[in-house]
């Protein structure tokens, strides 16, 4: 893969939502047999708007509610992706996916190779990750290394419009393999610039996206954390000159191995920014690529930016010390790129990331 | 090609074929060439024939870690089966399931998991996917009495019943998960509690007779296939040999020798063994093709270790 990905300037704006409604409603017209299953897929929030109006322009045998049966409802999924069908199934906080661990670990993640490959399983799981407004221990999770760990699973991080469409429109009903997709809850709203070419974006379903090339560091990041990367890197140039290099991970189970060891080769220094822990999490897979391959690469120790190693609270003051910030990461880029952490080296105002998580005004 | 006299007859054949390939198994187990554990159906052959009986080209069927008998059933190759459960490249899933998860797509034999229950909801969802792309097919959905305290067993139950889907739910009940009885185990009557999600159920006292099992599955089969919404049978059975391996357990104590006596003494397979002689040296040779076509074949290439992931 290694495709280079640049935001082109275009004065059309797409948000994060309306690439995943779009991605739905093609889906459904373009292909009879999928179909989009979930609680609440057609009411009138539509999983925060991504499905709303679908089950009345295609029907409620092709976008229905279901019961509170997430593993239940997992493996009907998966049935319905034997019997000739391909399900979109959603969850609204992937926490909620857990209680499918069953189906999608031992059965999904299994049915191809198990039976030797007699069997392929089509189908999308859409899940969300929450953040902030209380969102607390229990709808704020981000367990995508969880399903990265195991063989069989196609694990997928959106971190713009671009990658949803992208990703979905590519997959959906064409790659026979089961994809649970992570997006972020915060970038529902984000608006993004739309490249001019729109239907032949140049981004490979799977593996990673070169958002931001740079000599100085290596930033891999995450979903929203990517767009955390891009803003820390823009500052720090401008402020700087310091260079960073932004790898988009985006498909955290079939990463793009060269991309990032030659971005590392290149830069010598390392920095991992994912959504979740980084204890056994993608920061410490992208160790492990590094580590593997070479790690005389590495001109300074990595730094690995995550949640910190505690169930997510409630209360505004301790959830910000929980999250990563942007303030934090440009200052680990600065320090890394500098050498000490007595870099001088200006930080930018949390303000700047306020658009994003201070718009956010829940319930969910 | 064996001929019978009517289709009492022929069932009981499939039924004694499946038993004598398991009282084969049984009897190469101790030399490990099958290095894979082995859940008999011994006892149990005449629901799988009687189940499968009315089934039609297109219709599916899901089943358990215990389904040498309804792979069988189903038409499933025994060449492919027994190369299976010996790992060679030509088992029906080229060496990589093993016993528990025989698997012959070509017949509609969809699967079969050593997770409990965890093959339900998959047979709910091709029956959701036969309904949506009104190919008019049923999908059987075979699980032991214990996988009905699995929540995923209600969770299905109840999806199936929401939306009328065309699947069969068929309990062989042989009371047994394990070692522990279902006394120990639930609170509920199994029929009663597939009423309660307004599901016709049925209850098959004589599991021995594949002729009674399938007399009661053509029936439900009818109603599935007019749309009426899914069914449940219980079929009360027998499980002669122990929970999983070769052996027989009636002296360990968790069961009496007079319930297996009891059992045996209903089973037409060996009431009638002197009627059916005229089957043993076919099936017989049958076992002994597919040994022989096991043993000469290859173990899988080492790039199949990778094949088929994701
Ligand atoms: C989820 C899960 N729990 C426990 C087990 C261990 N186990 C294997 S078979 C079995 C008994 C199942 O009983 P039943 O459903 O009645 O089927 P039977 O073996 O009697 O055919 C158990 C508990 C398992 N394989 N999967
Ligand atoms: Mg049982």
């Amino acid at each position: 893969m290694g495709l280079a990905y640049r935001i082109e300037e275009s004065a059309t704006l797409v948000t994060y939502r309306d690439a995943l409604w779009r991605t739905m409603h093609d889906a459904l017209a373009r292909d009879p047999s999928v179909i989009v299953m979930g609680q609440g897929v057609d009411d009138h929030k539509g999983i925060f708007g991504s499905t709303t109006g679908l089950a009345t322009t295609f029907g409620a045998t092709r976008v229905f509610d279901v019961p509170l049966a997430e593993d239940g409802m997992t493996g009907v999924a998966l049935g319905a992706a034997l019997g000739g069908l391909y399900p979109i199934q959603t969850h609204i906080r992937c926490d909620f996916a857990l209680l499918a661990v069953n189906q999608l670990v031992n059965m999904v993640a299994k049915y191809r190779y198990m039976f030797g490959g007699r069997f392929r399983v089509p189908m999308l799981v859409r899940t969300v990750i929450g953040r902030s407004w209380g969102q607390g221990a229990q709808h704020s999770q981000s367990p995508q290394a969880l399903f990265a760990h195991v063989p069989g699973l196609v694990v997928v991080l959106p971190s713009a419009a671009d990658s949803i469409t992208a990703t979905y429109d590519a997959l959906i009903g064409e790659k026979q393999v089961p994809v649970i997709s992570f997006e972020h809850r915060l970038l529902y709203d984000v608006a993004f610039r739309a490249p001019a070419s729109a239907p032949e974006w140049p981004l490979a379903p799977l593996g990673s996206i070169l958002r931001r090339r740079g000599r100085d560091v290596t930033v891999v990041a995450t979903s929203i954390l990517v767009l955390e990367a891009l803003r820390a890197a823009e500052h720090l140039a401008r402020t700087a000159g310091i260079e960073v290099e932004v790898i988009d991970l985006h498909c955290a189970s079939h990463p793009d191995r060269e991309m990032i060891l030659g971005s590392v080769a290149r830069t010598g220094r390392l920095i991992v920014a994912d959504t979740s822990w980084c204890a056994y999490g993608v920061a410490a897979e992208i160790c492990r690529l590094v580590c593997e391959h070479d790690p005389s690469a590495l001109r300074a120790p990595v730094t690995t930016i995550g949640m910190a190693p505690a169930p997510c609270p409630t209360a505004k003051t301790l959830e910000d010390l929980f999250y990563p910030s942007l303030r934090r990461l440009s200052d680990e880029i600065a320090a890394l790129a500098r050498g000490t952490r007595q870099h001088g080296i200006e930080l930018p105002a949390e303000a700047s990331m306020a658009d994003v998580y201070k718009k956010f005004k829940g319930p969910f | 090609m064996t001929t019978f006299a009517d289709e009492r007859e022929r069932l009981l054949y499939q039924a004694l074929r499946i038993r004598r390939v398991e009282e084969h198994i049984a009897r190469i187990y101790p030399s490990d060439c099958i290095q894979s554990p082995v859940h008999l159906s011994l006892g149990q052959e005449a629901v799988a024939v009687g189940a499968c009986a009315p089934l039609r080209a297109g219709d599916r069927v899901f089943g358990t870690y215990r389904s040498h008998a309804f792979y069988l059933a189903c038409g499933g190759s025994l060449r492919e089966m027994m190369a299976e459960l010996f790992g060679k490249a030509t088992g029906c899933a080229g060496g990589k399931a093993g016993s528990m998860h025989l698997t012959a797509p070509e017949v509609g034999f969809m699967g079969s998991s050593a997770v409990v229950a965890s093959t339900i909801p998959n047979a709910v969802g091709a029956a959701l996917a036969a309904q949506r792309l009104g190919t008019g097919a049923i999908t059987l959905a075979v699980f032991g009495d214990g996988a009905t305290e699995e929540g995923v067993y209600h969770e299905s139950l109840n999806f199936a019943a929401l939306h009328r889907l065309p699947v069969l739910f068929l309990c062989e009940n042989n009371g047994l998960a394990v070692h522990s009885h279902r006394a120990s185990r639930q609170s509920y009557d199994l029929m009663h509690h597939a009423r309660g999600f307004g599901i016709t159920a049925e209850h098959c006292a004589s599991g021995f007779d594949p002729m009674a099992v399938r007399a009661l599955v053509e029936m439900a089969a009818q109603a599935l296939r007019a749309g009426a919404g899914p069914r449940f049978i219980e079929c009360a059975t027998y499980r002669y040999a122990e929970h999983v391996g070769i052996g027989d357990d009636h002296d360990v104590g968790y069961r009496s020798p007079a319930d297996c006596a009891a059992w045996r003494a209903h089973d037409p397979l060996i009431l009638e063994a002197a009627r059916l002689e005229r089957f043993e040296a076919a099936i017989a040779a049958e076992i002994a093709d597919a040994v022989t076509f096991a043993a000469a074949s290859p173990w899988p290439e080492p790039d199949a270790l990778l094949r088929d992931v994701a």
